[in-house]
């Protein structure tokens, strides 16, 4: 994801090194399919447009894993990097150069300067991003990174954006998050694993026939489901195990049309008969029914 | 998990030895090591997977075994019947049959262990030099790991010794050099003293080494002519005081011949050629061969030399063509014969050795069993030592990148009574697996 510009590539402390001596050298991989930021070439701006024009052609980043720096640096994406960079040259902060110089005989001029690196942006795309983080050391930009805002001086924080992002910490890389955060994050770990599912991500692959059979339905009004089918269909071979009362059809018909005409209507006449009005009586005046009843 | 790797893939002629625990630095680093039979070296495998996307043949998991560059013997007189100094009569095939045997020899002795060697000339008339020289001289142009163990260049040990501490030499073949080098260019040939570079490109001489004492006249004189050539000027053989010694080093010689053996002991108010190994300000401390076959010296004399001076300590055998043989008597050079009993041999009717019948691998357990070095301290005694002698640092006798793939897989083992011993299992030789133990189908 990263490489240093200006030094060999078989210098112990290039990322090519780094990689083989750390990976590539204990799994069988064929080096064709490998792709490393080269720091030596002749127009780094080139090199850099086509890292990212063959992660485009390679159909995109499946995952991405990679760790931080203690100010939150993802890849060399120092702090004040924009959240939409691109695969690009970037120059190293000095905090940075201060801590490499470890690496090169605690010589200041011997650090190298600029690098280059992946994009906060090519991160985002990535379909999976996994980070890494241990140690008290990285525990605020944990803490930043989490549970603060998205901002560009703790790059990592831009990973609240992605879909798909899993940080992976130590108890000591969460010393600065509140225990608040921590019990969250550990509860809703705990109800996944009871629920019988996990982090795992679905294959892009199985997501997108999903989609498209599901964009196929959407686009297709025109042919609703019938009633009965699908989720409600009566126990068959295609739904084993499911035992459901079949539902009636619905048939248009009048409520007195299903009636029963038996005996057992007999007796519901008698009950009703009271209820039941014989004649309907004739209209008289007010002072004609007082009359009568005078009398 | 399964490299996706296109099925017409092209051989790359890469081994990666993996799993083993590689001899580096005087210690023992866990790590993979890639060769090529193709160019016979070790490769920078970083390199080699990121630059030209090269993919190992075969693996070949070592089992947490030990692997080490290449035994070199810098004081090697013959084996298995063959000697360097022994010119067929024309009955026998002449010089004809010295090459087949030359060559047979190369091919077994590289099963032991021992990849490249110095073939040593113990004093001889100038006319053996002249005939044999032209065979002994460095071997490894042509980089064919089937030819087996590799010369490095003649070791001329005589006869420009003393004739007190001649050993089993032959007192009528002993020179002095009053003409200085131009005595030293008749006794060898002029030919055999002058470098030239090799189909490698290796700037070489048909002689390697030579091994003189400083006090026979004319000698000393020598001394930088011999280097300037580029050959390496040992003392031996000699009745050199501290004093001649130290200006020989300072003229230019590198390397004591045996030590202990066939020179002044060390006394304390003299302490002779061994107290150069003695560090002492502005003086340069040779380099220095040691005989740890259990006859020549003492345990403890090999441990206190160890101790002297571990940067220059170098194990060589003195091998005769006896090793590899029955006990017996054997005819031996200008009408001398040997009894062989064991690994003790002596010139027949005396006590004095001729040399040895050891291996140099025996010597080396010898050495670790009574010295509880280290392995890496043990190993570096007849790799790296010899070679930087040798003026082959980073070509022969290490594990860096771009050194020749001489390799040996080491099976060790602690026995009873403290007795520790090396076994060679697997050798390679210019990147080409030529000898295991464990399987007789491989090999020269």
């Amino acid at each position: 994801m990263d490489e240093y510009v200006g030094i060999p590539r078989e210098h112990p402390e290039s990322y090519h090194s780094f990689m083989y001596n750390h990976f590539f050298s204990h799994v069988d991989v064929d080096p064709a399919n490998i792709n490393i930021l080269d720091g030596n070439a002749e127009d780094l701006e080139e090199e850099c447009i086509a890292y990212e024009e063959k992660i485009k052609r390679a159909g995109g980043i499946e995952l991405f894993l990679g760790g931080i720096g203690p100010d939150g640096h993802i890849a060399f994406n120092e702090p004040g990097s924009s959240l939409h960079s691109r695969t690009r040259v970037k120059t190293l902060a000095y905090e940075t150069i201060l801590a490499n110089s470890r690496f090169f005989g605690n010589d200041l001029s011997k650090v190298p300067k600029m690098a280059l690196t992946v994009g906060v942006q090519t991160v985002l795309d990535a379909r999976e991003v996994v980070i890494i983080i241990t140690g008290p050391h990285k525990a605020l930009a944990v803490q930043k990174c989490l549970e603060g805002g998205v901002n560009h001086m703790w790059t990592l924080s831009a990973l609240q954006l992605h879909p798909y992002a899993l940080i992976v910490v130590d108890e000591d890389a969460t010393l600065e998050l509140q225990v608040k955060t921590v019990k969250y994050f550990k509860s809703i770990e705990l109800v996944a694993s009871s629920q019988g599912f996990g982090q795992g991500l679905e294959s892009g692959e199985a997501v997108g026939k999903k989609r498209d059979s599901m964009l196929e339905r959407l686009d297709s009004p025109s042919s609703p489901r019938k009633m009965g089918e699908g989720f409600l269909a009566a126990p068959g071979e295609g739904r084993p195990g499911v035992k459901r009362a079949v539902t009636p059809e619905l048939v248009p018909d009048s409520m007195h049309e299903r009636l029963p005409e038996d005996g057992v209507e007999e007796e519901k006449k008698v009950e009703l008969g009271a209820m039941q009005a014989k004649e309907v009586p004739s209209l008289l005046a007010m002072h004609e029914r007082v009359d009568s009843a005078q009398a | 998990m399964q490299a996706v790797i296109s099925p017409s893939r092209p051989r790359t002629g890469i081994t990666r030895l993996t799993g083993g625990l590689l001899v580096k630095n005087q210690q023992l680093i866990p790590a993979d090591l890639w060769i090529s039979s193709i160019t016979g070296k070790i490769l920078h495998s970083q390199q080699v997977f990121y630059e030209h996307h090269a993919i190992p043949d075969e693996t070949v998991d070592l089992q947490g075994k030990i692997l080490c560059p290449g035994f070199i013997d810098v004081q090697f007189n013959g084996a298995f019947g063959f000697d360097f100094s022994t010119v067929p009569t024309d009955t026998e095939g002449g010089m004809a049959t010295y090459e087949k045997g030359l060559r047979g020899l190369n091919r077994r002795l590289v099963r032991t262990g021992v990849t490249s060697y110095l073939p040593t000339l113990p004093s001889q008339r100038p006319e053996v030099y002249h005939q044999t020289l032209k065979y002994l001289g460095p071997s490894g142009g042509k980089r064919d790991a089937w030819e087996g163990s590799e010369s490095l260049g003649a070791h001329c040990e005589g006869p420009f010794i003393s004739r007190t501490k001649n050993g089993i030499h032959s007192l009528q073949v002993l020179r002095e050099a009053p003409n200085g080098f131009a005595d030293m260019e008749n006794c060898y040939g002029a030919e055999n003293l002058t470098p030239s570079a090799d189909e490698a490109g290796r700037r070489t001489t048909p002689i390697a080494m030579i091994t003189a004492a400083p006090e026979v006249p004319g000698i000393s004189s020598c001394i930088p002519s011999v280097t300037q050539h580029g050959i390496r000027f040992a003392i031996g053989h000699t009745e050199a005081t501290y004093e001649e010694a130290s200006t020989a080093i300072a003229a230019g010689a590198s390397m004591i011949t045996h030590i202990f053996n066939a020179m002044r002991p060390l006394h304390h108010r003299n302490p002779g050629i061994f107290g150069v190994l003695g560090k002492a300000e502005g003086k340069e401390r040779p380099y220095y061969g040691v005989i740890s076959d259990g006859i020549h010296l003492h345990p403890t004399t090999v441990k206190i030399a160890w101790a002297a001076h571990p940067d220059g300590f170098i194990l060589v055998t003195d091998a005769m063509k006896t090793v590899g043989l029955p006990d017996g008597v054997y005819d031996w050079t200008n009408g001398d014969r040997w009894v062989k009993k064991g690994a003790l041999l002596t010139r027949e009717g005396s006590e004095t050795i001729a040399g040895s019948s050891a291996t140099l691998v025996e010597c080396v357990s010898n050495f670790w069993t009574w010295s509880h070095a280290s392995i890496p301290e043990v190993v570096r005694a007849v790799t790296e030592t010899p070679a930087e002698m040798l003026g082959l640092k980073g070509v022969k006798g290490c594990l860096e990148a771009g050194a020749d793939a001489d390799l040996l897989v080491l099976d060790v083992s602690e026995e009873a009574a403290g007795r520790r011993e090396v076994k060679v299992e697997r050798v390679w030789k210019f990147g080409v697996l030529v000898h295991d133990a464990r399987d007789e189908t491989v090999g020269v």
